[in-house]
């Protein structure tokens, strides 16, 4: 084999070999631990659920919890967002007025949020069985916190449609939040389920389009938790729903066609030199 | 000589009417922050270092500030312009942030007028490089100087490659006539770093010519003062910024690394990313004892730089036009390159944004960029964009490998060890450097024939 071919050959191999490196990862390191990239922004993925924590363009997402159904495991369906745009803690907002420093161990993201006389600690971690999310703020002293959950849309939130709270609407106290929401581009059905530690001072309700798009949470305390889990379920046969998560099946497609493609480019670039050289002489 | 002239006029001026309305504003705007540093006499290194600090504090991941990562030098050829500015415009900040993700706040008309200022040290790196091209073949300087590519990234961009490429070329063409001037310009040439993996084969070619490597090397040392200056004023800051940033980079961009970007592990993609940079130094140490010291210089440059561009962890879009003189004085490349990169640009960051100067100007534009940014990021956080993203990283690797191959093939032939018994090529190899070794080599083929 001439140099020429041996270092195609080596390359072709090289190629088509990387292309594998996402699926690889994905198998083998991929799931179960907090995974950090971009400018500080990291996931972890468990079987059912992947988090997204400070989502890397714009911030956001602290967490946003999806869910990945039993019928399509590589669809990530958001099921609620932490939003600290729009959340407050002594009146202050914990996007911007903050400085936040993130450290993780395998299963556990610990945030820390402080500003002079305050220090807040967010742990996102996902339970050991991995059948829900923990959300935790916790602090050394009181504090008085305004969340905001974000979720498009939801149908109901505790057996309340857009019609009985066309309104924002403030629920009546309790530790468990339930909600339901359809997901079209699987023609699936969705319920997710938020239970406190400790019943907060107010939970409320907002109205968008056909449903819900928000819950606010207002409590004082020094620790406040939420499990978040959720499930889906089809209402008939799913049809392919593409996710970003299909991509580490395709770049080895990809991958193997521009190499056939270019070796097809390159004989047949020779043939027609072949065939030019014959017909001169 | 009138239609080089030509040539460079229109060259120029095509440009300079681009230059005012487009940019992209990370890279852009790490020019125009450092050039206000400079100015003011601040350390940049330092600046750039406490911001990767602060991130690597707030994040706990080895993430790095992307900002003036690069030759003290550089910033010095845009420094004047930016005083000019001043001059007319006053000292007041007309950009504020642009660091990705982030988008900047701009002030008119000034931004308009920076633009212009600041690119124009660009723009005389372009048509210098027409005017030397021109020399040698104008149909050569035409295609240099209206080269969609070429313009896209010096006038819309607002990257300095050009200046890379000017001072390559000088390097290459005083490299046998005066090894001081070729040592400053490759020193100058480092303004961007990649074109370090040519200093082995400058200083292969070079060695036992004893005068003109110390000459040479004399050139280079001048244009290393500054670094000594750095080095010895803030170290650490220096060799954090320059060395480990540049250094321990996750691989990515127009090659087939970029596959790495739907791997979100960045202590995962570090350590993968050691692979290309032991291939790059393997593929470099294999071009040294082959083709160091045999072949011409044209040739082995780009066949180092080809290797640099295939293996190297990163490869940006912009960095094909610091070779692309030089290719096309090389009969065996195809100068068409420039096109997988250029298509590069548009699937990796919108045009809409290159046209954030246009689109800030007035609200009525900045909505349509909102409505069109929407789309964009949906397409982009579905994963559609990264699929054709990686095909053009894939096939502009196979085309730089094909490029590689076709020198590597003129280079052996040149040196009349093509066709010879790998014993016999060795017996010819030391001879072959000389005329007399050539046709020695030519005559010996025959005979074997």
């Amino acid at each position: 084999m001439k140099a020429k071919d041996k270092l195609t050959v080596f390359f072709i191999i090289y190629i088509v070999g990387l292309s594998f490196v996402p699926l690889i990862h994905q198998t083998l390191l991929g799931e179960n631990a907090w995974l950090g990239y971009g400018t500080g922004a990291y996931a972890f993925q468990s079987q059912s659920y992947f988090v997204l924590f400070n989502d890397p363009y714009d911030g956001s997402s602290k967490p946003n919890i999806h869910i990945n159904p039993y019928f399509a495991p590589n669809a990530r369906i958001s099921l609620v967002e932490f939003s600290d745009w729009t959340s407050w803690v002594d009146g202050f907002n914990l996007f911007n007025d903050f400085n936040i420093t993130i450290r993780t161990n395998k299963r556990a993201l610990d945030v820390t949020y402080t500003r002079p006389g305050i220090t807040i600690h967010k742990f996102v971690e996902v339970t050991p069985s991995g059948d829900a999310i923990i959300v935790k703020l916790t602090s050394t002293g009181e504090f008085a916190a305004h969340l905001e959950l974000w979720k498009w849309v939801m149908n109901s939130v505790n057996g309340m449609t857009i019609r009985e709270a066309p309104k924002p609407t403030v629920l009546p106290a309790t530790t468990s939040i339930n909600f339901t929401f359809p997901y079209q581009p699987l023609r699936a059905v969705g319920s997710g389920s938020i239970s406190l530690s400790r019943v907060p001072s107010q939970i409320e309700i907002w109205p968008y389009e056909q449903g819900f798009n928000k819950i606010t949470v207002d409590f004082v305390n020094s620790e406040m938790s939420f499990a978040v889990s959720g499930t889906m379920s089809a209402t008939g046969t799913p049809p392919f729903d593409w996710s970003i998560s299909y991509l580490q099946y395709v770049f080895p497609v990809v991958a193997i066609l521009v190499v056939a493609l270019y070796l097809l480019v390159g004989k047949y670039g020779k043939r027609k030199k072949g065939r030019s050289g014959s017909s001169s002489r | 000589m009138e239609s080089a002239r030509k040539v460079v006029l229109v060259a120029l001026a095509v440009r300079l009417v681009l230059a005012p309305f487009f940019m992209h504003a990370g890279d852009f705007g790490t020019i125009y922050e450092s050039s206000i540093m400079a100015l003011r006499g601040e350390n940049i290194y330092d600046f750039v270092f406490q911001r990767t600090l602060q991130m690597q504090h707030a994040t706990g991941l080895p993430a790095f500030f992307e900002g003036y990562a690069y030759h003290p030098l550089l910033v010095y050829f845009f420094v004047p312009f930016y005083w000019l500015y001043s001059v007319i415009a006053g000292p007041n900040q007309v950009m504020i942030d642009g660091h990705y993700p982030s988008l900047p706040i701009l002030v008119y008309p000034w931004t308009p007028i920076l633009l212009l200022f600041l690119k124009i040290p660009i723009f005389l790196a372009d048509v210098a490089v027409v005017y030397l091209l021109a020399r040698v073949d104008l149909s050569k300087a035409k295609i240099y100087a209206f080269c969609p590519y070429i313009i896209f990234i010096s006038a819309i961009w607002g990257m300095f490659d050009a200046i890379v490429a000017l001072f390559l070329l000088v390097s290459y063409l005083t490299f046998s006539k005066n090894s001081f001037v070729s040592g400053v310009a490759y020193g100058v040439s480092l303004v961007k770093l990649y074109t370090i993996v040519l200093l082995p084969l400058f200083f292969v070619r070079l060695y036992g010519k004893w005068r003109e490597l110390v000459m040479f090397l004399g050139g280079l040392t001048v244009t290393l003062l500054p670094v000594a200056y750095y080095l010895v004023l803030s170290p650490t800051s220096f060799w954090n910024v320059l060395v480990t940033f540049q250094g321990t980079r996750v691989m990515g961009g127009v090659n087939l690394y970029n596959f790495i970007w739907i791997v979100p592990d960045v202590r995962f993609d570090l350590v993968l990313s050691i692979v290309p940079n032991v291939l790059l130094v393997i593929s470099l140490a294999l071009l040294l004892r082959r083709f160091g010291r045999k072949g011409p210089l044209l040739e082995a440059i780009l066949a180092f730089m080809l290797a640099s561009f295939l293996f190297g962890r990163v490869l940006n879009e912009q960095f094909l036009v610091s070779i692309f003189p030089l290719i096309l004085l090389c009969r065996e490349c195809d100068h068409r390159l420039w096109i997988a990169p250029f298509i590069f640009i548009f699937l990796r960051s919108p045009f809409y944004y290159f046209a954030v100067p246009i689109l800030w100007a007035s609200p009525v534009f900045y909505s349509y960029y909102l409505r069109v940014d929407e789309i964009w990021r949906g397409l982009q956080a579905a994963g559609y964009l990264l699929i054709p993203i990686y095909a053009v990283g894939i096939t502009f690797s196979l085309l730089l490998l094909l490029n590689l191959q076709r020198v590597l093939r003129s280079m052996r032939s040149s040196t009349g060890l093509g066709d010879l018994p790998r014993m016999t090529r060795r017996v010819v190899g030391d001879y072959a450097v000389s005329s007399k070794a050539r046709v020695f080599s030519r005559r010996l083929r025959i005979l074997l024939r």
